[in-house]
């Protein structure tokens, strides 16, 4: 699907988007076309009971005095309610109502509209976002396909006045999509697909954006003293694997960087703590953390962020077997610490406490954000709503949770504390693996915490938020790449030079 | 244990003195002169840092504690009550009977020492069990505090009522019922407050069905019971608790292991009522008022059935799929009549509502709900831990009925504890500020610590008594006080 900026001029044929404000109040597109077809378009809100109120959509097929297909109105709410997130809305609306309509051109009809603040040129920027966002999707298995349910729609086209400048401002935003699909591509492929190596191999690809790209392997982990992720890796016939990305967007390369971590188990069957089978297959997604760092970088790297960035990809897949980790092993991490490992299906922290320590200490980074599918505790702790955070460092929450809310990825806070770092005391070793169900996501970032040597750091647990089962304006159902947005925002926001 | 103040430790048998961290001596200290010093040189490892203790005997025959009290900088009043549970936890298995607390802080630290000293002591009612063996039964009976009284009343009323809440949370249920659990409200009559109990008619009457059916499978009805502490004129804080006296699930049946912990399932209520308590005892000028829903959840052939449709006070309909997701029924009613009957200045109810709290913030927060951030903050500043999560309408379509206007929960790996919050926020007037506390896990602590032994916590007394007494300071105070 291609997004393309046109001035702003009415089509002759294809399909017709336009934004409705609450109160049935067309734009001037709108009500040129309701004079053509004869108020076709003000019978039609009336008898459609179609108000404008937000995400509302309203189509009005082969409308007469014309030659279009179909035109499509679309509910923006309240003038005074538009922002950003609307006119993404509003482009991922459009695609999800016309991406297998039939119809193989839109025309998004985007102008100055009384009451809201956002520009005609922001409005549109966004909304190719959106329609990039909506416009995804992971369809290659599928083989038997009916012509009829396959996408027909191929260009969106944005018609606005100063369309040049609106394809200046979608750019960066353009590049930002690319991470994201990335990250829904890489966390959508199946394990049999997507695992250490491969998985490795897509991060590789990015240094031919500049991205500077290692690959570690076991023996190199082993050399480091990675016990604590290798024994997560060792039941499974695939090489673990770190992966370490650097973004030197900042005018001296050598100055300090941020860095971002992820965990990346490719498979998760639980080990020899095996899971129920029902819903096991989600699993392949418990890469989400890694997948969504990979894509993060593409699109730091993408839009040229002026910043100093390492990515890292702790991956593994954990598997049972005749080699697998035991509960009640004790394995050394690389910070000497040991741990004793209760439950192999409380593996996502073995991984990260090795890749975190390895960050800090070999990049003594401003702060660490790691991001992981890390507990079931979260999803009842937070549902699908919001992400649950942790941090030892308030500026950087707010910060977070600030970027989250601008882009529509949402972080609650949740504590840290010392009364919770008890539950995780091992009586053999320095701790053990799982804390208990009570406060089970806090517990997992107390264990966490120890392996940030007090670098300022926060935890995003995103179990809940990785994997949609249903569909959103901006988001089809499955992997949502949670997270790409909201720290390319941050990053954008505060830690870029000007 | 009895506790009083005194000018000295004469007729004692025992006696604690302190010393700050890096062994820096107190007066009292010192004045032990080589009986104290020699024991803590002869323990290399005692530093003076909180809670440290070293054990010996004094020049004329005594038990002597020292008692590490932690930096002599930034004292507060919360290390204060710590030490006091450190001076219970370490002495009451030695044999001190009567313990002479010498800890030279100023009166208001001391009255804080003396708090944690009760707190600690609490034990479940004698009348419960026969009397432990003679090495098993604490030792302690009398705690004395050489110094100034001060600053003790107010704090000795907040500690009765904690402890009282404690009480009625460790009953069980033969022995704490609704009609029992009314009786302890209606002896607020004492203090100078009103009760007004709603009984089965009245509910039916005034149609606060929800609460009805919660308890229409036990043989005891349900009631809610209406307790004012008139201090002040003006609209009331209301307090409301849920007061489940024991809770089996109903038709949809808990599990064996851990039913006998839903004894405790009205320490909601508890702590509403124990907090009007406290307010009337100190004739704290607010005017406030404790609702309590109080029923018994039990199986039956008249008990309540999943799929049952229930008409509220509210007038909403309820489809109950879940008869153990009754708590945030009783309290739908509670808040909605509270709401039209009361016309509450602000409303906080209380509740050991839902298992999912625990999961998300274990034993250490409760969870805070609110429609209105500056009674957020308020709760937030009365130092009591907290923790505030969403009310967000994205949770409305996980309780949606098929067959009515909302659901009392949903199925499967859902976010209970913000469902149950969202579900009665449906119940509160708008305009109301209401904050909800999901107490589930602060209502009992898992071990000992220094401010009571495992078990049933009487968390929320202190809250809402703090909160009530810095919100009455903005009211009218009546010229006479009842």
């Amino acid at each position: 699907m291609k997004i393309s900026f046109a001035k702003f001029a009415p089509p002759s044929e294809g399909a017709v988007v336009l934004p409705v404000l609450e109160g049935k109040v067309l734009t001037s597109a709108g009500v040129d076309l309701d004079g053509r077809t004869g108020g076709a378009l003000t019978r039609a809100m009336a008898v459609g009971k179609f108000e404008g109120k937000k995400d509302q959509t309203l189509i009005v097929l082969a409308p007469h005095g014309t030659d279009l297909s179909r035109v499509v109105l679309i509910g923006l709410g309240k003038p005074d309610s538009v922002n950003s997130q609307t006119a993404e809305s509003f482009g991922g609306t459009a695609v999800a109502q016309l991406l297998t309509s039939g119809d193989t051109d839109a025309a998004l009809m985007i102008e100055a509209m009384d009451g809201v603040a956002l520009g005609a040129v922001e409005f549109a920027a966004h909304a190719g976002l959106g329609a990039r966002l909506r416009g995804w999707r992971f369809d290659k298995y599928m083989t038997k396909e009916k012509k009829e349910d396959k996408p027909s729609l191929r260009k969106v086209s944005l018609n606005v006045d100063d369309h040049k400048a609106a394809k200046e401002k979608f750019q960066p935003l353009d590049k930002v999509a690319d991470g994201v699909l990335l990250s829904r591509e890489v966390i959508s492929e199946p394990a049999n697909v997507i695992y250490p190596e491969t998985l490795a191999a897509e991060a590789k690809k990015l240094a031919e954006m500049g991205v500077e790209v290692e690959v570690l392997g076991e023996k190199q982990m082993r050399k480091l003293g990675m016990g604590s992720l290798l024994g997560v890796g060792q039941g499974s016939e695939r090489e673990s694997q770190l992966v370490v990305m650097q973004w030197k967007g900042a005018a001296d390369p050598t100055v300090q960087p941020i860095a971002f971590v992820g965990k990346g188990v490719c498979f998760d069957s639980g080990g020899i703590s095996i899971k129920p089978a029902a819903s096991m297959e989600d699993m392949k997604w418990d890469m989400g953390g890694a997948g969504v760092v990979i894509g993060l970088m593409k699109a730091l790297a993408g839009r040229g962020a002026k910043v100093n960035v390492i990515g890292i990809a702790g991956l593994v897949e954990n598997m049972p077997s005749g080699t697998a980790q035991r509960p009640g092993d004790v394995v050394t991490s690389m910070s000497g610490q040991t741990i004793e490992v209760i439950n192999t299906d409380a593996e996502g922290r073995l991984v990260l406490a090795d890749a975190l320590w390895y960050t800090q200490d070999r990049f003594k980074p401003k702060f660490m954000i790691d991001l992981a599918t890390l507990t079931g505790a979260i999803i009842i702790a937070l549902g699908e709503q919001y992400c649950g955070l942790f941090a030892s460092d308030d500026e950087l929450a707010e910060r977070i949770t600030t970027a989250g809310k601008a882009v529509g990825e949402l972080a609650w806070r949740l504590p840290l504390g010392d009364a919770y770092d008890k539950q995780i005391k091992s009586d053999i070793a320095d701790m053990k693996n799982v804390g208990g169900r009570e406060g089970g996501s806090i517990t997992a970032a107390q264990f966490l915490k120890r392996f940030t040597n007090d670098v300022p750091w926060a935890h995003l647990d995103i179990a809940g938020v990785t994997w949609s089962k249903k569909d959103t304006a901006t988001v089809p159902k499955g992997a949502t790449a949670f997270g790409v947005r909201m720290l390319d925002r941050l990053v954008a926001e505060h830690y870029e030079e000007r | 244990m009895r506790i009083g103040f005194a000018a000295d430790s004469s007729g004692l048998d025992s006696v604690a003195v302190g010393l700050w961290e890096g062994r820096r001596p107190t007066p009292s200290y010192t004045a032990l002169g080589s009986a104290a010093s020699r024991a803590v040189a002869a323990s290399p490892r005692f530093s003076g840092k909180e809670g440290e203790a070293v054990h010996t005997v004094t020049a004329d025959g005594r038990h002597l504690m020292v008692l590490g009290l932690g930096p002599e900088e930034a004292m507060d009043t919360a290390r204060a009550e710590r030490l006091g549970g450190h001076l219970v936890a370490a002495l009451n298995g030695l044999g001190a009977e009567r313990l002479g607390v010498q800890l030279d802080l100023p009166a208001l630290f001391a009255a804080h020492v003396a708090f944690g000293l009760r707190l600690r002591s609490w034990r479940p009612p004698p009348s419960l069990r026969r009397p432990l063996p003679a090495d098993e039964a604490p030792t302690l009976t009398d705690a004395v505090l050489i110094g100034d009284d001060a600053d003790w009343p107010p704090l000795e009323a907040l500690a009765d009522s904690i402890c009282t809440a404690r009480d009625l949370a460790v009953l069980p249920g033969n022995l704490l019922g609704p009609a029992a659990f009314e009786a302890h409200a209606r002896a607020l009559t004492d203090l100078g407050c009103t009760v007004e109990v709603l009984d089965a008619a009245e509910l039916s009457r005034q149609g606060l069905a929800l609460l009805a059916a919660v308890g229409q499978g036990s043989a005891q009805p349900a009631r809610l019971v209406v307790v004012r502490w008139s201090g002040a004129d003006g609209a009331p804080l209301v307090f409301v608790g849920k007061g489940i006296t024991f809770d089996s699930g109903g038709l949809s049946i808990k599990h064996g292991d851990a039913m006998a912990e839903m004894k405790g399932d009205m320490a909601g209520a508890a702590a509403a009522l124990m907090a009007l308590r406290t307010l009337a005892v100190t004739r704290v000028p607010v005017h406030a008022v404790a609702v309590l829903a109080i029923a018994e959840n039990m199986p039956s052939g008249r008990a309540l059935r999943p799929g049952d449709v229930l008409r509220a006070y509210s007038g909403q309909i309820v489809e109950v799929v879940d008869t153990d997701a009754e708590g945030r029924l009783v309290l739908a009613d509670a808040l909605a009549w509270s709401c039209a009957t009361l016309k509450p200045r602000a409303l906080v109810d209380l509740a050991t509502l839902t298992g999912a709290i625990v999961t998300t913030l274990g034993h250490h927060h409760a969870g805070l709900f609110a429609n209105d951030d500056g009674l957020a903050a308020a709760l937030l500043a009365a130092g009591e831990p907290l923790w505030r999560l969403p009310l967000s309408d994205s949770y409305d379509e996980d309780l949606k009925s098929p067959v009515a206007d909302i659901r009392n929960c949903a199925w499967g790996r859902v976010p209970d504890a913000l469902h149950a919050a969202r579900f009665l926020q449906g119940f509160v007037t708008e305009g109301v500020p209401w904050a909800h506390l999901d107490i589930a896990g602060t209502a009992d602590a898992v071990e000992d610590g220094p401010m009571g032994i495992k078990g049933p916590t009487g968390f929320g007394v202190r809250l809402l008594v703090a909160w009530a007494s810095s919100a009455g300071r903005s009211s009218t105070p009546k010229r006479r006080l009842p």
